[in-house]
This record gives C-alpha cells, sequence and structure tokens, in this order.
C-alpha cells in the first residue's frame, strides 16, 4: 500500500510542481539574482553591480512615494471593502424583502474587469460631464468642475472609492456566509441570557466570524497587494507620481525606462514586504485555527 | 426580535433596513448604469454632458461599430485562447496536486502545500522580469503562449488549495472503498473523488475564467502587435486612439463583460456553497 | 471460501507500536469476532488483512498463499465499511456493479449479477435510488451487496452496525447471521459492542493494547475467561471485582468473616462474581450485606447496586423484573462460589 501511495504521489505531484517550479519558484529567485545586475531587458550582456540598485532604492524619491501610497493603499483597500462588507451582511440576514436582489446588485461589480472598473470611474469623476460634479453641481446650484483624478490630492483615494466599489461584494458574499454557518441556540443563548443587539453582535457574532474575516482580509491583501490594473487604467500613478504604487514603479522602472536590474530590485523589496504581511498572517491564522479547527 | 413579530404589523426597524439598502444598491448601481447609458448614445450627447439623463432614443451605432469591427473579433478570439485552456490547466493541475495533499499525505506535505498556497500571496510583479526574459529566450514574446502558461502556472496555488480542502471532505472510507473495488488511484479521483467535487470544480472555473478573462498586466508585457491583444488590452488602446469615443467604449467594455456575467449566472447555484465550503469551512 | 492465517503480524506508526505480534488461524466459513476497547488494535488488525494498512513485519496467509504485499484487490476480499462508504453521485445499482465495472464486465453480465444480489438483498425495488434517498438499513444491504457481488473469499466487516440506531441494530444483526448460515464463507467482523459479538460469532478474539487476550467460542469466554481482562469484558453488566487477602491459609474479603482458602486459590489477589451470579438473602445467613444504592429497571430484569462498607466499588446485581428491593434498604448478597473467578497478582484466573 505505502509503495503504491509512493508511485501516486510522485505521479500525480510532478506535473503541477514543475510548472510551479519553473514559473512561479524559478523566477522568484531570478529576481534577486537580476536585482544585482544592471540589465535593461534586450542586451544578452549585463553586468554584476552588487548592491547599487539597493542603495538607489534608498535614495529615490519616488520610490519612497511610491511605498508610502502603497501603504495608505493598502489599508485603506483592507479595511473600506471589510468593513463595508461586513455592514451589508449583516442588514441582508435580517431577512429583509429582496435579500437576493440586493446580493446579486452588490456583487456585480466583482465580475467586472478592472480595466472596466476604471474606465466607469474615469467617467464618473470626469470633469465636465461626470456623474460626481453633476451632483455636486446641482446640490450646490454652481458649476464644478473638479478634475478628481488630474490633481494630486485626491487622485489616489479616488481610485480606492472606485477599488472598494469593486471588492465589498466580495467580502460581503463571505460574511454572509459566515453568517448563517453560526448555530441559531448561540443566538437565541443571546436572547435567554438578555444581550442587547450590540452586546450580541460584538461579544457573539463578531468572534464567531473570525473564520470568515480570515478569508475576507486574505483575499484583500492578495488583490491590494496586485493593485495594480486599475491604477495603471485611472490614473497611470499620475499625477506627478501622486498614485504611484510600488508595483507601478517597478513596471515604470523596468518596461518603460528598461531599467530591469533596478526593476528587480524593487520586486525584491515587494516580495519581503509580502513575506512579512504572510508570516504576520499566517501567525494570527494559527490563533484562529486552534478555535474553529 | 424582529422576525418574531406577525408579519403584517409596520416594523420601523426592518423598514429602515430595507430603506437603506434601497439607497445603497441605487448607490452601488449607478455606475453601471452610466456604462449602459453610455453605449446607447453618441458620442456627441455625452460629451455635451447628457450622459447621466434618460436617452430619448436607442441608439445602437457603438454596438454595431464595435462588433462589426474584425479588430474586435480578433480581441475577443484571442482572450478565448488564453482564458479556455489556462482555465482548464490550472484547475487539473490543482485538482492533481490538491488529490495528494487530501488524501495521500507524506511527511513534509502540509509545508508544501503551504509554499504552493503562499505562491498566491505575492504580487506577481515579483516574477515579471525573469519570466520576461525566459519567454524572450524562448522566442514566445508577442504570442498567446506565455500569457496561457503563467495564468496556468499563477492558478496553481488557489486552485490545490480548493481542490485540496474540498477533497478532505470527501470521506477517507469512500477511497478506501473504491480500492477495496479494484480501483487504482487514478480511478478513485476520476470516477469517485471528481464527480463528487462538482461544486468546488464550478467555483473555480468561474474564479479563473473571470480572473483570466479579466487580467490586463500579462497580455500587457507579454503580447505586442494589435492581433495578439486581448479584449482588455483592446479597451485601453481605444481610448487611447480616439480619446473621447465614449459611447464606442461603453459599447465594447460591456460587450467585454458578459461572457464572465454569463459564467458567474451559469455557476451562481454552487458558487456560494462552494465559496462557503472551500473557504470558511477550509 | 478460505482459510486466513495471521502469523507473527506486528504494525508500528513511526516508533509506536500498535500490533504486537498476533496469531491466529481462521477457518473455512467461520464467523470470527474482533472485540476490544477503542484503541487495541482490532481495526488495525482488520485493515490489514484488507491490505489498506501495511504490515510491519509477519504474514497474513489466504488458502495458505501469502497475501501480505498483495493489493486489496487481488486478494479476494471485501469489506464493509462503518460509515458504509457508499459512492453518494452512483445509483443503488452503480455501487453494488462498481467492483464489476472497475474489472471491465460486459454490461449485460453486470446488469443479471446486480439483479440477482439485490433480489437476495431485498433491494430489487431500490436499484435506481441514489444512497441520499435510502435509509440506514437500506445503505447498509446495498453495502452488503457490494460485497457479495464479487463472491469474495473472506467479508470483513467494520463495526458495521454502529451507525444504526438500537432498533434497527438488532434487525441487521439477524440478517447477518442469516447472510453467513446462507452463504457459509468466512467472516471477520470488528466491534466494541460486546452482545454483537456474543450473539454472531463463531469464536471471539479479544484484543488488547495491541495483543490477542483470549481465542474462544462466545460461551467460553463467559464460563471460562483466561484473566481478568477478558473476564471483565465480557458479559453484562461487567463482572463484579472484590479485592481479597489470603494470609495463613485464611480468606479475606473486605465486609465478610474469614473463611479457609480453597485448595489452588492460595495465590488469589482478587475474586470476580458476575451480577447474575450473587444471590440476595436475609442478613443472617449472607456472605456480605450491604445498602442498595440505585436501582435500574429494564422491565425484564432489574440492576441494583449495592455499596458494601469495605469494599472500594459498588457490586452490582442482575434481579428479576419485579422486585421488592428499594434504594436505601439493606440487603444480605451471597456468593455462588462455584461460579465465581479468582485471580492472581497478574490477572491470571487461577
Amino acid at each position: 500500500m505505502e509503495q503504491h501511495n509512493r508511485f501516486w504521489r510522485i505521479a500525480l505531484l510532478s506535473l503541477p510542481l514543475a510548472v510551479f517550479g519553473l514559473f512561479v519558484v524559478w523566477p522568484l529567485f531570478s529576481s534577486f539574482y537580476y536585482s544585482f545586475t544592471n540589465w535593461n531587458g534586450f542586451d544578452p550582456d549585463y553586468s554584476f553591480v552588487g548592491f547599487d540598485n539597493f542603495a538607489k532604492i534608498a535614495t529615490d524619491r519616488l520610490f519612497l512615494q511610491a511605498a508610502i501610497n502603497t501603504t495608505i493603499w493598502m489599508v485603506a483597500a483592507i479595511v473600506l471593502p471589510t468593513a463595508l462588507g461586513l455592514m451589508l451582511a449583516l442588514l441582508l440576514d435580517s431577512r429583509v424583502t429582496g435579500a437576493r436582489v440586493f446580493k446579486s446588485i452588490f456583487y456585480l461589480p466583482i465580475c467586472l474587469s478592472a480595466v472596466i472598473v476604471g474606465q466607469i470611474w474615469t467617467w464618473i469623476y470626469q470633469p465636465d460631464w461626470g456623474l460626481l460634479n453633476t451632483i455636486i453641481a446641482q446640490v450646490s446650484g454652481e458649476k464644478f468642475k473638479y478634475a478628481w483624478l488630474a490633481k494630486p490630492d485626491s487622485a489616489l483615494w479616488s481610485v480606492i472609492v472606485a477599488w472598494s466599489w469593486q471588492q465589498t461584494g466580495l467580502s460581503m458574499v463571505i460574511y454572509l456566509a459566515g453568517l448563517t454557518a453560526i448555530p441559531g441556540d448561540l443566538l437565541e443563548v443571546c436572547e435567554i441570557e438578555g444581550a442587547s443587539p450590540w452586546q450580541r453582535f460584538r461579544r457573539v457574532v463578531l468572534p464567531l466570524l473570525a473564520p470568515s474575516t480570515v478569508v475576507v482580509i486574505a483575499l484583500s491583501v492578495i488583490n491590494s497587494l496586485k493593485g495594480f490594473d486599475i491604477l495603471y487604467i485611472m490614473t497611470g500613478g499620475g499625477p506627478f507620481n501622486s498614485s504611484d504604487t510600488l508595483a507601478m514603479h517597478m513596471y515604470n522602472e523596468s518596461f518603460k525606462k528598461y531599467l530591469m536590474g533596478y526593476g528587480s530590485a524593487i520586486s525584491v523589496v515587494l516580495f519581503l514586504i509580502a513575506l512579512a504581511i504572510i508570516g504576520l498572517y499566517f501567525r494570527q491564522l494559527r490563533k484562529v485555527d486552534r478555535i474553529y479547527g | 426580535m424582529a422576525d418574531t413579530l406577525p408579519a403584517t404589523r409596520f416594523n420601523p426597524w426592518s423598514a429602515t433596513i430595507f430603506t437603506v439598502l434601497c439607497v445603497l444598491a441605487v448607490l452601488f448601481l449607478l455606475p453601471t448604469v452610466g456604462v449602459l447609458l453610455s453605449s446607447i448614445k453618441t458620442t456627441r450627447e455625452i460629451s455635451m454632458g447628457e450622459l447621466w439623463s434618460l436617452p430619448a432614443s436607442l441608439y445602437l451605432g457603438n454596438f454595431a461599430e464595435v462588433l462589426g469591427s474584425p479588430a474586435v473579433h480578433q480581441y475577443f478570439l484571442n482572450t478565448l485562447l488564453v482564458t479556455v485552456p489556462a482555465t482548464a490547466v490550472s484547475i487539473t493541475l490543482g485538482a492533481l496536486a490538491g488529490y495528494v495533499f487530501a488524501k495521500l499525505p507524506f511527511r513534509g506535505s502540509n509545508a508544501l502545500f503551504l509554499v504552493i498556497v503562499a505562491g498566491m500571496f505575492f504580487p506577481p510583479q515579483v516574477i515579471l522580469v525573469p519570466l520576461f526574459r525566459l519567454f524572450n529566450g524562448m522566442g514566445l514574446i508577442d504570442t498567446l503562449w506565455p500569457v496561457i502558461i503563467v495564468h496556468s502556472a499563477l492558478g496553481i496555488p488557489i486552485c490545490v488549495l480548493m481542490m485540496r480542502n474540498f477533497f478532505a471532505t470527501v470521506p477517507n472510507a469512500l477511497r478506501e472503498a473504491a480500492i477495496m473495488e479494484g480501483a487504482s488511484e487514478w480511478q478513485v479521483l476520476t470516477r469517485v473523488v471528481l464527480p463528487l467535487s462538482l461544486p468546488a470544480l464550478a467555483v473555480l472555473a468561474t474564479l479563473q475564467f473571470t480572473w483570466i478573462w479579466n487580467d490586463f498586466l500579462w497580455p500587457l508585457i507579454f503580447t505586442q502587435s494589435d492581433d495578439k491583444r486581448t479584449i482588455m488590452i483592446g479597451i485601453v488602446n481605444l481610448k487611447g486612439q480616439y480619446s473621447v469615443a465614449w459611447g464606442v467604449q461603453g459599447a465594447l467594455s460591456l460587450a467585454a463583460s458578459l461572457p464572465t456575467l454569463l459564467v458567474f449566472l451559469f455557476f451562481q447555484r454552487f458558487f456560494i456553497k462552494g465559496m462557503t465550503m472551500g473557504a470558511v469551512k477550509g | 471460501m478460505a482459510q486466513l492465517q495471521l502469523s507473527d503480524l506486528r504494525k508500528s506508526f513511526g516508533t509506536v507500536q500498535v500490533i504486537k505480534g498476533l496469531n491466529l488461524d481462521i477457518a473455512d466459513g467461520e464467523f470470527v469476532v474482533f472485540v476490544g476497547p477503542s484503541g487495541c488494535g482490532k481495526s488495525t488488525t482488520l485493515r490489514m488483512i484488507a491490505g489498506l494498512e501495511d504490515a510491519t513485519a509477519g504474514v497474513i496467509a489466504l488458502d495458505g498463499r501469502d497475501v501480505t504485499r498483495t493489493r486489496p484487490a487481488d486478494r479476494s476480499i471485501a469489506m464493509v465499511f462503518q460509515s458504509y462508504a457508499l459512492f453518494p453521485h452512483m445509483t443503488v445499482a452503480d455501487n453494488i456493479g462498481f467492483g464489476l465495472q472497475l474489472r471491465k464486465e460486459d454490461r449485460a453480465t453486470i446488469t443479471k449479477r446486480v439483479a440477482e444480489v439485490a433480489e437476495t438483498l431485498q433491494l430489487t425495488p431500490l436499484l435506481a435510488r441514489y444512497p441520499r434517498e435510502l435509509s440506514g438499513g437500506q445503505r447498509q444491504r446495498v453495502a452488503i451487496g457490494r460485497a457479495i457481488i464479487r463472491n469474495p473469499k473472506v467479508f470483513l466487516f467494520d463495526e458495521p452496525l454502529s451507525n444504526l440506531d438500537a432498533a434497527l441494530r438488532v434487525q441487521m444483526r439477524l440478517e447477518i447471521a442469516r447472510l453467513h448460515q446462507r452463504l457459509g464463507a468466512t467472516m471477520v467482523y470488528v466491534t466494541h459492542d460486546q452482545v454483537e459479538a456474543m450473539t454472531l460469532a463463531d469464536r471471539i478474539v479479544v484484543f488488547n493494547d495491541g495483543r490477542i487476550e483470549q481465542v474462544g467460542t462466545p460461551m467460553d469466554l463467559y464460563e471460562h475467561p483466561a484473566n481478568r481482562f477478558v473476564a471483565g469484558f465480557i458479559g453484562a453488566p461487567a463482572m463484579n471485582f472484590l479485592p481479597v487477602r489470603v494470609t495463613g491459609g485464611r480468606l479475606e474479603v473486605p465486609g465478610t468473616e474469614p473463611t479457609p482458602v480453597p485448595p489452588g486459590k492460595e495465590a488469589a489477589t482478587e475474586l470476580g462474581v458476575r451480577p447474575e451470579h450473587l444471590a440476595v438473602l436475609a442478613s443472617s445467613t449472607a456472605d456480605l450485606v450491604g445498602e442498595v444504592e440505585l436501582i435500574e429497571r429494564l422491565g425484564a430484569e432489574t440492576y441494583a447496586y449495592v455499596r458494601v462498607p469495605g469494599l472500594p466499588s459498588d457490586l452490582t446485581i442482575r434481579l428479576p423484573g419485579e422486585t421488592e428491593i428499594r434504594p436505601r434498604s439493606s440487603i444480605g448478597l451471597k456468593i455462588d462460589w462455584t461460579r465465581a473467578k479468582w485471580f492472581d497478582a497478574s490477572g491470571k484466573v487461577l
């Protein structure tokens, strides 16, 4: 039996592992290699430059800007959709009329691509006939022509709103599933013990939603670390790099300026940040696992 | 509690919830309605600030232009040529590895599983440069191959995670019973475990199809000529070509979203169920 | 039909030895039941016979042929699982015929064989149903059908009745007994329920801690247990154990007058008396006097739990259904000395 199992393990695992190793793991380690070179993307010749690329990162003003933006982007892009999704899930869980229709409406944006979401919201923020300015003009009674995406003050946050609009449905669905999984008798106990709705939410429902929160946060982290498409479409990192993220910055240095060595160095930093977040996340996960198995 | 009251009596609490939800639903729908409206208006109407009013007449010129364009046909064809094989391959590879992790664990298999799943968390930009060099060396730049291959490989973590978690819910006794009846491991997988995993396969198919269809980054990096571009790049290119062809852009966006919406509707029945099983219970 | 032979069978998981050397001969057509507490190795042994677990050492022989390294499917063995292990996406007919399908038998043969098996198990009207649409007993019969269709040499049952409710369990127990009578096949049956063991078995194998404690017919084990473990495990309610001390040719049982030691029992440290071998008497002629703690009425019979001063635990006694005895009353108990068992310090019966 064990011999038979060993054969099938190898037979079934070799193909997935080969593909994963060749096109994911190996490139990952190659990134480290290229980060010590000055490869420009097309020349076969390149030379080692030691830690020059990393030294450059330390003095790169745009990198600093991108790092700050990435932090803002990630925190907001995790907190906003998660909180909003939880709120929607709680509202929908109270067996309100038309819950199914509402669910579909809130979920719909998830099916759209970042390109299309970016385009929709570019129109909403359009200064001349965009929805946002039209509404503000209607309400205030004056002409309003603010260019949301073209002003450094508002560009990043405007994209964050669009992103949250798209992502909220996902956390809502996961929280709804989590809410249905809470045993009814636990809520009945709350009623018998005389808990207020707030106490019931804070002390019972929210802790029991921890497994859902784990999934929601994981998906948000994954999606927001990848946050590239929508920024590329809506602002291209501008204006004046005010909405540049590390992923954006890396793309620009590698594929616009053809500084692939430097781009690799940025991606190594990005990798280390991701690694730190994953480490933190798995530690939290173990805690949740102890309770919920 | 709200739901213990007789249904006929007016309940201010649920009425409030309903109102709040209605307001939110309108806010959520508005952007999508915008695209819908743009697609049936002329570019002139839109630039005059008439986008957000109800249309006086139904203008189908945008759709005619989009659907009649050979370039758009090519975009759709390319996207299909990437999405369908990459979805199938990533799910197949995920099922193979997921089966081993769920049913044939070995010393160190959990660690290996975690390493693969961790791959899901990394921003793809990290492997952009080496992959570009790899495919450049193979002479595959500006073909669809790198896009297919990369999507197949990057789909492995999520597919392995979901398949393993789902396979774990299939009782071990079923595998053992099949083996007692003379089934090989391959027959256990194809005749017992996979048929029982249709909901998980449906969820994965939806996720992967949507994700690959909608992707923008990889075709942007690996393709250059217009006849190799996918639909999402096509939309962005269109934006560059005529900067104010909003109506046409709206029509194309709508057409480009249709396949993923259809896939979602088709698999919706399994989707939430599978999501719960694969994710929350995982 | 086949005889099955286990020789010095061992199994280790890592450094932990769970089966510590088994020797057992099972005759052709015999119904053998493995019993023992959970974790005693009875299921592991069954799974080794099936081929689902590798033996670490030793030999499993079927009709004299060494099958220790043979694939499960090539051993001519069928197994009925605790959870039935029916394939939820197959109909009853497909579940029963699955093994034949895998052997690429032609469709007509499969249909015919499935029909025959279904007929003998009264499953014919259910052939098109899915397992979800069946009751527990019906599922059990499908699982049995899947086992018998291949005419295996040996049937293995892994606690097949433990998922059924009490009434159904009795009914299925009878059906399995009838099946054995009809097929005359060799059967190995694992259970932790000693009633199942007593009623079904030709021979019972009592497992404890990876070893066989005793092998024998049900009445043999009841009347002549080899040791304290078997004596305590077989029989319900369980045997009462009284600590005894032998000093200078006199036997001291707490709560009784010292008596002369019966010959051959000088090494005794413990006395075992079954609940049915304690009679209620007037206090004056009794061996033991105690107070009734609790009464459990089962209808046909009644159990009383009696506290005797000086004994570490209550004595269980078996009484007729109708009894005058009330809780908190004082009663005298007479030991049936001819049926009592004597154990030495190592637990062996004297």
